[in-house]
């Protein structure tokens, strides 16, 4: 049982919580950021909109190239922090490994140009923020 | 997912960050099914919340990153200063339905080596392509310099920022005070 849950942290915090890493649209938020045009191509589910840098040769899985982009956003300017994190659960029982990111500054995203006579198109908008993906 | 500017500190060499019950989702796999697969799904989403703290600290030198490719699909198609960084912190998760629980800690830094991180300044997308064609990028005018990343440093770009009134991309050009919580 306890094999069978940590294997569940372990997808929780490297996996799906990876999952949401991707910029994903964020309700109420009027300025939306614009997810990398750009990320690695990961069959079968197709482009996602992220990098990984890291160091060459790495295995199983290599990294994209150290200077790899580490935002998630596309059009911003300001602090980034990116770490691949390791650890193990209070009770010893678990290894957790994670990927979290850190953006704050300013960005060009989408705003609706005009909610009453068209389905909510966008136009470009200039906002600050910060973010985070878990 | 946005933040408070709140939730992060930054000082000269470390970017510290606190978020409490952050809603993700449990699906299991990684990149997520886009529909039933035999042997991987089926396709699940367990609602959790994610409680974390976690430094992030600059080591070893500047890495002034310029862009490498014009392709707006290139990973290098960026531009920043940045330095390698570790990490270390705590993290607690939840299932909403209380069947699962874990909390601990993690460090970038292990028996089986350092992970990889990174942390400092950048800029991409429309911001590298107008200031590279103006000629007015911070790693030109920085070029030399070895300064830190300081909370100041962002409040001085706010002051000698050439923000215009007019609309459309000259927006581009102005620079927005960034917010910098101590």
């Amino acid at each position: 049982m306890r094999s069978k849950l940590g294997y569940l942290l372990f997808l929780l915090l490297a996996f799906s919580v990876s999952l949401s890493a991707q910029i994903d649209p964020i309700p109420n938020l009027p300025v939306q950021p614009i997810p990398l045009p750009g990320g690695d191509i990961l069959p079968p589910y197709g482009l996602f909109n992220q990098f990984f840098p890291g160091p060459p040769n790495a295995t199983p899985f290599p990294f994209d190239p150290i200077n790899a982009d580490p935002q998630g956003i596309t059009n911003f300017r300001g602090v980034t922090a990116m770490g691949y994190t390791s650890g193990m659960t209070d009770d010893k029982q678990f290894v957790v490994i994670t990927d979290i990111r850190v953006y704050q500054g300013e960005y060009i995203g989408g705003e609706t140009a005009d909610a009453v006579n068209t389905a909510g198109a966008t136009r470009s908008a200039h906002a600050h923020g910060t973010f985070v993906e878990i | 997912m946005k933040v408070p500017d709140s939730a992060v500190q930054i000082t000269d060499d470390s970017l510290t960050i606190h978020l409490t019950n952050v809603p993700v989702v449990d699906a299991f796999t990684f990149p997520p099914p886009t529909q039933d697969v035999p042997g991987i799904s089926p396709f699940q989403l367990i609602p959790a919340t994610v409680s974390f703290d976690i430094t992030y600290t600059k080591t070893g030198n500047r890495r002034t990153i310029r862009p490498g490719s014009d392709d707006p699909l290139s990973p290098l198609n960026w531009a920043g200063k940045m330095w390698d960084a570790r990490n270390h912190g705590t993290f607690s998760v939840r299932y909403n339905n209380n069947s699962f629980s874990e909390s601990g800690t993690f460090d970038s830094v292990s028996s089986s080596g350092v992970n990889f991180g990174e942390m400092g300044t950048e800029r991409n997308g429309v911001f590298v392509s107008r200031e590279e064609e103006d000629g007015n990028n911070d790693e030109q005018e920085e070029a030399q310099s070895s300064l830190p990343l300081k909370p100041t440093q962002t409040n001085q770009v706010a002051a000698t920022g050439t923000a215009k009134p007019a609309a459309k991309w000259v927006l581009l050009k102005g620079r927005v005070p960034v917010k910098v919580t101590h």
